[in-house]
């Protein structure tokens, strides 16, 4: 009787810390971005910085014309409107996408060090995008199709990775990192030759823009597709919390519990693919992200995905805000691209996840 | 519910693992699926449970092909607990038992109150309760396959399948959980490695041997001595206890009792 007084009391607490936790993560990513539009290469008064968008923002509601001092082509105007904001919320929807493929990937493989970018899909979309710039391939598909490209690029290899990996028996953590290593070095090899051949003169800058991820491209048009992106597919995977939890079971009990994985596992490496194409789109090849944050959600939600899906999305959205942020002060009068600094971040904790013997998903556990 | 099992047959890479398994399941019964290692019993139930399709024939649940219906439909209809169920995860005893209600769940509904409930009444069957917020791969072997009947309660199904539960438990938790289960009153298919354990818990037995079925019968009609010479090699005496029970006693083969 004892034991179980004490683990109610533990339970109602958990699910409070979780929706504390919530609604903290909820207020803190638009503060962050009203925070952080203050930081950056050119120092701005604060005040001025609020009343640029306060104008833009009542303008667009109302209709209320701008100062002139305030509009369009007026400097703070324009580092503010048009660098400033659209880049942090192209870094909340990138960090979103980024921390919900890490999670749906996990679960479709069975496999916490699953990643986009580990397993190369994210060096799939980084071909598609180049295959579709140099060669205009697929411009026929509109105003998007470079992000539809980047898509099909993702999409193929998510089904080459999980294809390679089980071949000869089922998909062991090795079979499963060498077909990601083996895949993005292929995808990463034919897009810098691309590079190359086309422009040999910019090619570096190039390679280093998708490689190592950048948000300075940042733009509202684009924006709204990437944020479009992020909102349903957060949407739709926390509409499918149940399923995602059985795939951790495995085929077979999943199916005497009545779901048969095959077809679900199809859709969410599409709509995850999805994701990663848009996401390397915008922002290049963003890696870890996808690792990390929810393995960090794990060590304090567990696996249940119901918690651990809305607390990955926005805590993803999050980290990459302020990863930006600190790309841009770390050298003064310079910004370093934010894979570097999402890499090194994600790296180590990579290969303290590999080099512990097993890993039971969180629960913070050695194995 | 009545399963009946039609012309069934399995081949995996050109060998035929079951052959032309004609099988009528009583209601209500304990059934026990008995035969050595690699004779049938697992597949067979696989079959039942709808993880191997198979090759020729088909399995009937109340009358009706099992194809006809959805996964949900007949994950309503049976619940199983099979033999490996080592999960190396993190979810709580009550995420786990929680997860035996999906088949009765529409893709956005939540879980509510009742569902609770029937956890909470499905360990207390396992003699589970109080162990909600405990970490599943905590717990030792026979807490987890417990768990993982109580899963299976939770789906509150007609029948239940057992593909060898009890390979891996010590003799404690083997008794545990037949007693819990043959105390249910339902349906009960059960593959059984341990005669003893056939003989004090099963109705009926049905024998197995090389894909085929070799023998059916209640404990005292199948477990001859003959009979489990032929199908285990093994010499055996068998008796009958005084409450009616079959008991076998195995005998070495080096040494004539």
């Amino acid at each position: 009787m004892e034991q179980r007084s004490v683990s109610k009391k533990e339970y109602r607490m958990s699910n409070f810390a979780f929706r504390a936790i919530l609604g903290l993560l909820i207020v803190a990513v638009p503060a962050s971005i009203l925070l952080a539009v203050t930081f950056g290469t050119t120092k701005l008064p604060i005040g001025d910085v609020y009343t640029a968008i306060r104008y833009e923002v009542m303008h667009r509601i109302t209709g209320q014309p701008i100062p002139a001092e305030w509009a369009n082509g007026a400097p703070l105007h324009d580092v503010v409107w048009l660098i400033r904001l659209p880049r942090l919320i192209l870094a909340a929807a990138v960090g979103a996408c980024l921390s919900l493929c890490g999670v749906v990937m996990q679960a479709v493989v069975k496999n916490p060090l699953a990643d986009p970018y580990i397993l190369g899909v994210s060096s799939g979309a980084g071909l598609g995008v180049t295959v579709a710039v140099i060669l205009g391939i697929g411009s026929a598909w509109g105003g998007n199709y470079v992000g539809m490209v980047a898509f099909l690029g993702a999409l193929a290899v998510s089904f080459a990775v999980i294809g390679c990996a089980n071949i000869g028996g089922r998909a062991t953590s090795i079979k499963l990192l060498l077909s990601g290593a083996a895949l993005s070095a292929v995808c990463g090899a034919f897009s810098n030759f691309l590079i190359y051949i086309n422009n040999a003169d910019h090619a570096a800058t190039e390679i280093m823009r998708w490689t190592m991820g950048s948000l300075a491209a940042a733009n509202w048009p684009n924006n709204g597709i990437m944020v479009l992106v992020a909102v349903v597919c957060s949407v739709f995977f926390l509409t499918q919390c149940r399923t995602l939890n059985l795939m951790l079971l495995g085929d077979s009990t999943a199916i005497t519990l009545g779901t048969d994985l095959h077809v679900y596992r199809i859709i969410y490496l599409i709509i995850s693919s999805l994701m990663i194409g848009f996401a390397v789109y915008s922002a290049g090849m963003i890696g870890f992200v996808g690792l990390v944050v929810p393995h960090v959600v794990r060590l304090v939600f567990g696996t249940e995905h119901r918690k651990l899906i809305p607390v990955s999305v926005l805590l993803g959205a999050l980290f990459l805000i302020w990863a930006d942020v600190l790309c841009r002060i770390v050298l003064p009068g310079n910004e370093i691209p934010i894979g570097i600094l999402t890499s090194m971040v994600g790296a180590p904790i990579f290969i303290y996840l590999i080099t512990r013997k097993r890993y039971g998903f969180g629960g913070g556990r050695e194995g | 519910m009545k399963i009946s099992l039609e012309q069934l047959g399995v081949t995996l890479g050109g060998q035929t693992i079951l052959n032309g398994i004609e099988l009528e399941l009583p209601a209500n019964k304990t059934v026990g699926i008995i035969g050595p290692n690699g004779s049938g019993k697992s597949t067979l139930l696989q079959c039942i449970y709808r993880v191997l399709r198979p090759t020729t024939g088909a399995v009937f649940i109340d009358g009706v092909k099992l194809e006809r219906y959805s996964m949900r439909q007949s994950a309503q209809k049976m619940a199983v607990v099979a033999q490996h169920n080592y999960y190396n995860f993190d979810f709580t005893v009550q995420d786990v038992v929680l997860m035996g209600r999906s088949p009765h769940k529409r893709a956005l509904e939540r879980d509510n109150a009742e569902d609770y409930k029937i956890v909470e009444k499905s360990l207390a069957v396992v003699d589970m309760g109080g162990f909600e917020h405990r970490i599943f791969s905590t717990l030792s072997g026979g807490e987890q396959q417990r768990v993982i009947l109580a899963r299976a309660l939770a789906q509150q199904t007609s029948c239940l399948i057992l593909d060898e539960p009890t390979n891996h438990l010590d003799i404690k938790y083997q008794l545990q959980l037949m007693d819990i289960v043959c105390g249910l009153g339902c349906t009960v298919v059960t593959a059984v490695h341990d005669l003893n354990i056939a003989a004090l818990y099963c109705d009926q037995l049905v024998a197995m041997q090389d894909g085929s079925i070799v023998g059916m019968g209640t404990p005292k009609e199948l477990l001859t001595p003959e009979f489990i010479r032929n199908i285990y090699g093994v010499q055996a005496s068998v008796m009958t206890d005084e409450s009616g029970i079959v008991r076998i006693f195995y005998h070495p083969k080096n040494q004539s009792i």
